[in-house]
């Protein structure tokens, strides 16, 4: 029965003219518009070197991470930030001159003043909290070596040595800091990247499309797929995974058009992204079951409430304006890391900024988790499901 | 015989309204059970309640001895449902539509090619395997909706009006269909509201009405229940009035109507009615074109049961 289903939501899926249009050529159609649109300023619209302050103090002196990464990624030729140590007074006027992002202010915390919400402010957000968190992994090293030598009996501690010591055991995480170019991230990749990650949760359409023949309460071969005996969870996993193969066709074709037609470099990122556009395209898909089983409403109501939905997330997420995921991460954290827009967004970032693969990792486990939770609150919903009308 | 369906105080409501009220009947192994109402009577209501899909009240509903429940796969295994709606795919072919349904319920290729091409056969759709719903007239198009509620062979089948807005040679298609299924053993519920059907196919009627049981029983035992006993028809031309109120005064009328130049005389009972009116019509120097007398129907049942027509 499994394969009976798969094979034949398979032969539906292909058959139907306007899923085929909205999975396989809407994309790409869009893809060539970018393509039009942003080639001429693909070469010169490369993000400009960050200009940020930094107030000198104390805390900032003592704190030997922060000016390692610091130097580390004001220098070369990719370098990410040029930084004027400066004083707190000084580093004010240049924010209200617009000379520079942002400024950092370190006392017992570390202060990101900015002065607007942009592109240029989230890097500089992320790139501090990155660093913070490697500075968190350094000082809790060098606290279970001080404490390894205390038990040892040594209480002459070279606390210098213990702490660089530490800091070379993360220096490959803090090495990746090197690597950070801004040399390949321009608004064109952006866009790109942005319609690889509306292709994955557009995808939702196709489960919804698919789940929706399985519902009594939706149409007559609902009704009569609802009394056959086949058991409800074989039928939610075997439409799902139709629903994922054609998506897979069409994100294949997406990336097949943009590399060979459209000459779009993904460079050495491309399995990366391969992969989170798969993890992205399950989580899109159960998206679409979730609202197909669990909201009672027409097929068009349901259909406006998925495309909404993504919308919505898409929006949230930045990919219409990275102001926005900015915005939300800093006010409403919780909203970003329920949306699965954000986690595909988070991961395309993540491959930018990072050169280890952590972030990335946890935003693919997250869309697996997000995407296998929704399954099967899906499947529940539907499991034993008799209607008040149909 | 065994009961094939025990539905017992069968109550489902849609907000205030009752569809269904307080329902119980059975369905016997083999019979073809009819269940006539006019729409909105409750029949898919019913249907739907037995097969699971709806939530109901109060009631209790067993097939094959068995309570039915949405996960009852034992059992729906051996049902199959002709919705009152076409169910089948748009984006599949005729022969893969039925494959789809079948396969649903048979695992085996061999078996189930061989089934599929019986159920076109039996709906008369071998010509058109290769075709897609949209393809096919609406006469063509409620057989395919048939042949994937059957090609599995259930032993039970419910057919909910599956000849609405049909042409009279698909429907006669249809309705050979269906006897052909009761021949090889089905147990069938048959829903409608064409009286006719009822007569020529169902072993058993039960006629309902806003949720409830007005009647059941064979269609004589019901015709029984008719207030009268026989209608005659005539088209007439041209009749004076004082004529047409002197049939009342003619033994056994119960009522009469003359309307579009068809005169319509209801008698309470009496076998020798048509002589005594040709008589009359002679005597008076009526002309008339075609007379024929009729036994009542069920649509008459009805109309003495609820004072409203099976159609209105």
């Amino acid at each position: 029965m499994f394969w009976h289903n798969f094979k034949y939501s398979l032969k539906v899926l292909f058959k139907s003219k306007v899923l085929i249009f909205w999975t396989f050529a809407f994309p790409i159609l869009m893809g060539i518009f970018f393509n039009l649109a942003f080639s001429d300023i693909e070469n010169s619209e490369k993000l400009d070197v960050i200009d940020i302050a930094v107030v000198k103090s104390d805390e900032f002196d003592k704190n030997i991470i922060f000016k390692e990464a610091f130097k580390n990624l004001s220098d070369g030729d990719d370098k990410l930030f040029d930084i004027d140590y400066t004083n707190l007074d000084k580093a004010k006027q240049l924010l209200e001159d617009d000379k520079i992002t942002g400024y950092l202010v370190f006392n017992d915390d570390i202060n990101i003043v900015v002065s607007s919400s942009g592109i240029n402010e989230t890097i500089l957000k992320y790139v501090v909290n990155e660093i913070s968190s490697n500075a968190e992994m350094i000082n809790t090293l060098a606290a279970n070596d001080i404490n390894n030598e205390i038990k040892k009996g040594n209480y002459n501690i070279n606390y210098e040595e213990i702490y660089a010591g530490a800091y070379k055991l993360v220096s490959k995480d803090t090495a990746k800091l090197h690597n950070i170019s801004n040399k390949n991230l321009s608004y064109t990749m952006i866009e790109y990247y942005t319609l690889i990650a509306m292709a994955c949760l557009y995808g939702g359409i196709l489960s919804m499309y698919i789940i929706n023949y399985k519902l009594a309460n939706m149409n007559s071969v609902g009704k009569r797929t609802a009394i056959s005996p086949v058991h409800r969870g074989q039928m939610l996993v075997s439409s799902l995974l139709a629903s994922y193969v054609v998506q897979l066709i069409g994100l294949a074709i997406l990336f097949v058009f943009t590399i060979s037609v459209l000459n779009v470099d993904y460079g050495d990122n491309l399995p990366m992204i391969i992969l989170l556009a798969l993890a992205g395209s399950l989580a899109g898909l159960s998206l679409g079951v979730i609202v197909a089983t669990l909201i009672k409403a027409n097929e068009n109501a349901k259909t406006g409430i998925l495309i909404a939905i993504t919308m919505l997330g898409c929006f949230l997420s930045g990919m219409m304006g990275i102001t926005m995921k900015y915005i939300v991460d800093t006010n409403v954290p919780l909203v970003n890391m329920i949306n699965p827009a954000s986690m595909i967004t988070d991961g395309f970032y993540a491959l930018y900024y990072y050169s280890t693969l952590d972030r990335f990792i946890f935003d693919i486990v997250s869309l697996l988790v997000f995407s296998i939770l929704l399954i099967f609150i899906s499947y529940f919903g539907l499991r034993r499901q008799k209607y008040d009308s149909i | 015989m065994k009961n094939v369906i025990e539905v017992k105080d069968l109550t489902k409501e849609y907000k205030k309204l009752k569809a269904v009220d307080d329902l119980s009947f059975e369905v016997k192994e083999g019979e073809i059970l009819g269940l006539l109402g006019p729409n909105g009577s409750g029949k898919s209501t019913t249907i739907n309640c037995i097969l699971s899909l709806l939530n109901f009240q109060k009631g209790s509903i067993k097939i094959f001895g068995k309570e039915m429940k949405p996960d009852s796969y034992d059992l729906k295994r051996q049902i199959g449902v002709i919705f009152q709606e076409v169910a089948v795919f748009e984006e599949l072919t005729v022969y893969d539509n039925v494959d789809y349904f079948c396969g649903l319920y048979i695992n085996d290729k061999k078996l189930r090619e061989k089934y599929v091409n019986e159920a076109l056969e039996l709906a008369g759709l071998l010509d058109y395997k290769k075709f897609y719903p949209k393809q096919l007239s609406g006469g063509l198009l409620r057989r395919l909706n048939i042949a994937c509620g059957i090609a599995h062979k259930p032993k039970l089948i419910f057919l909910d009006e599956p000849t609405v807005a049909v042409d009279p040679q698909s429907r006669n298609n249809i309705l050979e269909g269906i006897k052909k299924l009761r021949d090889n053993g089905a147990t069938i519920v048959y829903t409608t509201h064409y009286m006719e059907e009822v007569e020529i196919l169902c072993d058993r009627i039960i006629i309902l009405d806003k949720g409830k049981i007005l009647a059941s029983g064979t269609a004589s035992d019901l015709k029984e229940l008719s207030e009268i006993d026989e209608k005659i028809t005539v088209e007439i031309s041209e009749i004076d009035e004082s004529i047409l109120n002197e049939i009342n005064n003619l033994e056994n009328v119960d009522d009469f109507t003359f309307e579009m130049n068809v005169l319509t005389v209801k008698y309470k009972k009496g076998k020798n009615n048509l002589g005594e009116l040709i008589n009359f019509l002679k005597k008076n120097n009526v002309t008339y074109n075609k007379i024929f007398s009729e036994r009542p129907t069920l649509n008459d049942v009805f109309l003495s049961l609820t004072g409203k027509e099976l159609r209105d």
